[in-house]
């Protein structure tokens, strides 16, 4: 027999997680958005996606609002505490995710004229897919209070930086074709890194996620060989 | 002092019953095990062991096989729901339940490893050992002085040593600068809280090992609630504090081993209350491990 003493608290938290389930969807979306623009050089569309971002910016201190309300007002505990600490690190995970989209739109622009070879393309639009299946993974899990689908990100993002190492290797090769400039080379690779990059938040949000399930972080175990270490060293 | 031998009544009895106890064959929740694994203190001195401990009140079971042990020096929190026997349990460790017609302890409480419950122990002796402050102040109908001096006096305290020994127990209950101008006064006269502490004052004027607290500060304002947590936090340097208390946040705040109680309702419709969790009140308040106890703490069970 469950019965409800806190409504209100709990339903404040529970329009929390929807906003960030929004927010990790606006992510996936836009890296689709960024990567279409990209392959496409479509200039304008890629500032729609800069302006676009604005919203995610909102969206994510409105939800940082909501969390310190709770945490001022609620006095949680257990683990609608470790809920509201996983929420407030989300939001900058998602937030910066969301950054790194509107990076690579800003790319977009100074890669104007640049010609990207099939090969490039192609591992763009990996790289892509498999930012999108991270994120949208790592929202699953967080949506879904599903540790054991956050436990599985780490190999997934593996997949992607192979892929970006590839990546790499292809546009310095194209460049030393005389197929792109140094400097477009450069500033793919950068673009490479920002894929990259949303991956690793992913994984974060994961570890965030089996956090809030088991109330045990990843970095448990290195934290305590560092504490085994130091106790040794000070006796 | 030698408190396994002070309890007896007959002194000469006391090798015999201090006899090594049967070793406790049940599961045990060991609190120094679980401090540890929280890599909290765990070379504490135990005050009480409690074995299957059951309390009925006439025919009825009101609290089934409670076995926990009480660390010195440390707060002990018991939370829970009414009903869950939480202050029925509280009153085990004075023998305050010998009061109340039909109610009846079985199991065992050890008490630096004398059963408080064999024939031998003398209740009133427990019961200076083991203090109690309850729910509302209950100041004696006398001056602020007498209030304080009213056990000590009891227990032979000469005249010349009682003006001390209410000015201590004052001091530590953080009461004295407030009453040093008017000791002669009626008790009745000071705020709830200040009652309160009065009557802390009271319970450690005796030099109590224990003090229970049930509820110390339900009836009191935050302001005179901050007071009394910020003083047990001190008194616990000299003495073991176990409190009741409803609420769950002044639990996390002051204690650092906290029990939660729940209740269960048979097919009869008697509610008997258990013990589902004890564990450090860091590691409760955080991740308990009894889904039953994080419903209870996060509001999820009415």
């Amino acid at each position: 027999m469950t019965e409800e003493v806190r409504t209100e608290f709990h339903q404040l938290m529970d329009e929390v997680r929807a906003d960030l389930v929004q927010m990790g969807g606006m992510v996936a979306e836009g890296i689709s958005a960024v990567s279409a623009a990209l392959l496409a050089g479509d200039i304008g569309g890629a500032d729609q996606i800069i302006a676009a971002d604005d919203e995610l910016d909102l969206l994510s201190l409105e939800a940082e609002e909501k969390c310190v309300q709770l945490l001022a007002l609620q006095q949680p505990v257990a683990v609608d505490l470790r809920t509201i600490l996983t929420d407030l690190r989300m939001i900058s995970e998602i937030e910066r995710s969301g950054d790194l989209v509107t990076n690579i739109a800003k790319a977009v622009a100074r890669l104007h004229g640049a010609e990207l070879e099939p090969r490039v393309r192609g591992l763009i639009d990996r790289m892509r897919e498999q930012a999108v299946k991270l994120t949208a993974r790592a929202m699953d899990a967080y949506a879904e209070r599903d540790a054991g689908l956050a436990s599985v990100l780490n190999d997934m993002d593996d997949v992607l930086d192979d892929l970006h190492n590839e990546y790499i290797v292809a546009v310095f090769a194209s460049h030393e074709l005389g197929k792109i400039s140094i400097q477009h080379a450069v500033q793919l690779a950068v673009v490479g890194r920002f894929y990259e990059r949303i991956g690793d938040h992913a994984v974060n949000v994961a570890e965030r996620v089996e956090f809030l399930v088991t109330g045990e972080l990843p970095e448990h175990l290195g934290a305590n060989r560092a504490r085994a270490r130091r106790e040794q060293d000070e006796m | 002092m030698n408190p396994e031998k002070a309890l007896m009544t007959d002194e000469s009895e006391a090798p015999e019953i201090l006899a090594p106890s049967e070793p406790h064959t049940q599961t045990r929740i060991d609190v120094s095990a679980v401090a540890a694994m929280a890599g909290q203190r765990a070379d504490t001195e135990t005050v009480f062991e409690c074995g299957d401990i059951n309390v009925y009140y006439g025919d009825f079971l009101a609290l089934r096989d409670v076995t926990l042990d009480i660390a010195a020096h440390e707060v002990t929190a018991f939370i829970g729901p009414s009903g869950c026997g939480k202050t029925t349990f509280l009153r085990c460790f004075n023998r305050m339940n010998d009061l109340i017609e039909g109610a009846r302890v079985d199991g065992t409480i050890h008490y630096h490893g004398v059963n408080l419950y064999q024939d031998e122990v003398d209740p009133v002796e427990v019961r200076r050992r083991v203090g109690m402050v309850f729910q509302k102040p209950n100041p004696f109908p006398k001056s602020i002085y007498d209030n304080i001096a009213y056990g000590p006096r009891l227990a032979g305290v000469k005249r010349s040593a009682l003006d001390d020994v209410v000015e201590g127990s004052l001091t530590r209950a953080a009461l004295w600068d407030e009453v040093k101008d008017r000791l002669k006064m009626s008790a009745y006269g000071l705020s709830g809280g200040q009652q309160q502490r009065l009557c802390i004052a009271r319970a450690i004027a005796v030099q109590p090992d224990v003090v229970l607290m049930d509820e110390p500060c339900s009836a009191l304002d935050p302001i005179a609630t901050g007071r009394i947590e910020e003083l047990i936090a001190e008194l616990k340097t000299e003495y073991t504090i176990i409190i009741v208390t409803h609420n769950m946040q002044q639990a996390a705040r002051i204690s650092d081993m906290t029990a939660f109680f729940s209740v269960q309702a048979n097919e009869m419709g008697h509610r008997t209350g258990e013990l589902v969790e004890y564990a450090p009140t860091s590691l409760i308040f955080t991740n308990p491990d009894d889904p039953r106890t994080e419903a209870y703490i996060t509001g999820r069970v009415g």
